[in-house]
């Protein structure tokens, strides 16, 4: 999966609201991002990449740049 | 302290939490305890921490239920047979619906459930279970009463479990097999700590508030289920017994 795809599927998966998302989209900007949408990137990351993260791990991070740094940037193809 | 002499009893999920601290507990009480786990490692350790004689261990997958059977039938064949059975097995995930896949409710009722029902209808039979009476607890819980999010498939394997046990209560009265169930609240177990990592802090800090008397400990719910496994309780079979610390009140 290429990075932009994941930002694109992630936000399908999670419904939120607004669309156009990129890798330096702050999580806190986007409306719907609550302790529902935690549950479900936990769940996406889990069903794609086999990989089980914790919410403390989510908290920290900031935007999809991060979120994909935490998974492994060599766990993506290159844009 | 609760008398269990005599008490021959099989333990699900006798490698950590609940069902460690009851093994011990009970072995401390005078019964004998046969204990099943997956893990062989600490299954050792909790058999080896039993006071007491006559126990035995197995660590294996309990959803092989053609070897569960096999263990059963080889625990039996010297003609002691079984009067208690805890099945305290089971696992929690937190799932949004969204990811709630037939797949993910078979895991979670596979072990909350069916392994549950299925080691019950084993013991059931004549040939196995003391015919002077046993009893039987079901680890449910209180999220089997109640909703929380991301916990679909944990919250109706649990209200499956209690549904069914009162059920399997008047079957097996004339048996004279009582069928409890214990619903607790978080307890600080393993298994909760993998919880509070799946959760936010916030959402963390909102269920360790919600239990007026502060979160469980296995020993809290430990003494009930020594209590329901007595004869004490010896009139006491289909009712569920809510210990959470005040979280459902």
């Amino acid at each position: 999966m290429k990075k932009n795809e994941f930002v694109e599927q992630l936000s399908e998966y999670c419904e939120f609201e607004n669309k156009g998302f990129n890798l330096d989209t702050q999580f806190k900007s986007i409306e719907g991002y609550d302790s529902l949408a935690l549950m479900s990137i936990i769940a996406f990351v889990d069903e794609k990449f086999s990989m089980k993260l914790t919410a403390l791990q989510l908290r920290e991070l900031k935007d999809f740049k991060s979120l994909i740094s935490l998974i492994g940037s060599d766990k993506f193809e290159n844009d | 302290m609760i008398n269990l002499e005599g008490k021959r009893i099989l333990v699900t999920g006798a490698s950590s939490g609940i069902g460690k601290v009851f093994s011990e507990q009970a072995a401390s009480s005078g019964a004998s305890l046969i204990l099943w786990g997956r893990n062989q490692e600490r299954l050792a350790e909790t058999f080896n921490s039993l006071e007491g004689s006559g126990h035995e261990y197995q660590a294996f997958d309990m959803t092989n239920y053609a070897l569960a059977e096999q263990h059963i039938l080889k625990a039996v064949a010297d003609g002691r047979k079984i009067n208690g059975f805890v099945h305290s097995a089971g696992i929690e995930r937190t799932t949004p619906l969204k990811a709630s896949t037939p797949e993910v409710f078979k895991e979670i009722f596979e072990i909350n459930v069916f392994a549950a029902f299925e080691i019950a209808r084993l013991l059931s039979r004549k040939s196995i279970v003391d015919p002077a009476g046993a009893s039987f607890i079901f680890l449910s819980s209180v999220k089997g009463k109640l909703g929380d999010p991301g916990k679909v498939a944990y919250c109706s394997s649990k209200s499956a479990l209690l549904a069914g046990v009162k059920a399997m209560a008047l079957e097996l009265a004339g048996k004279k097999i009582r069928c409890n169930c214990v619903l607790p609240g978080i307890v600080n177990t393993p298994m909760t700590e993998k919880l509070f990592e799946s959760v936010p802090p916030d959402a963390k800090q909102k269920i360790i508030e919600g239990h007026p008397l502060g979160l469980g400990s296995p020993e809290d719910v430990s003494n009930l289920i020594c209590f329901l496994i007595s004869d004490q309780a010896g009139w006491i079979t289909g009712s569920e017994y809510i210990i959470d610390g005040g979280y459902s009140a």
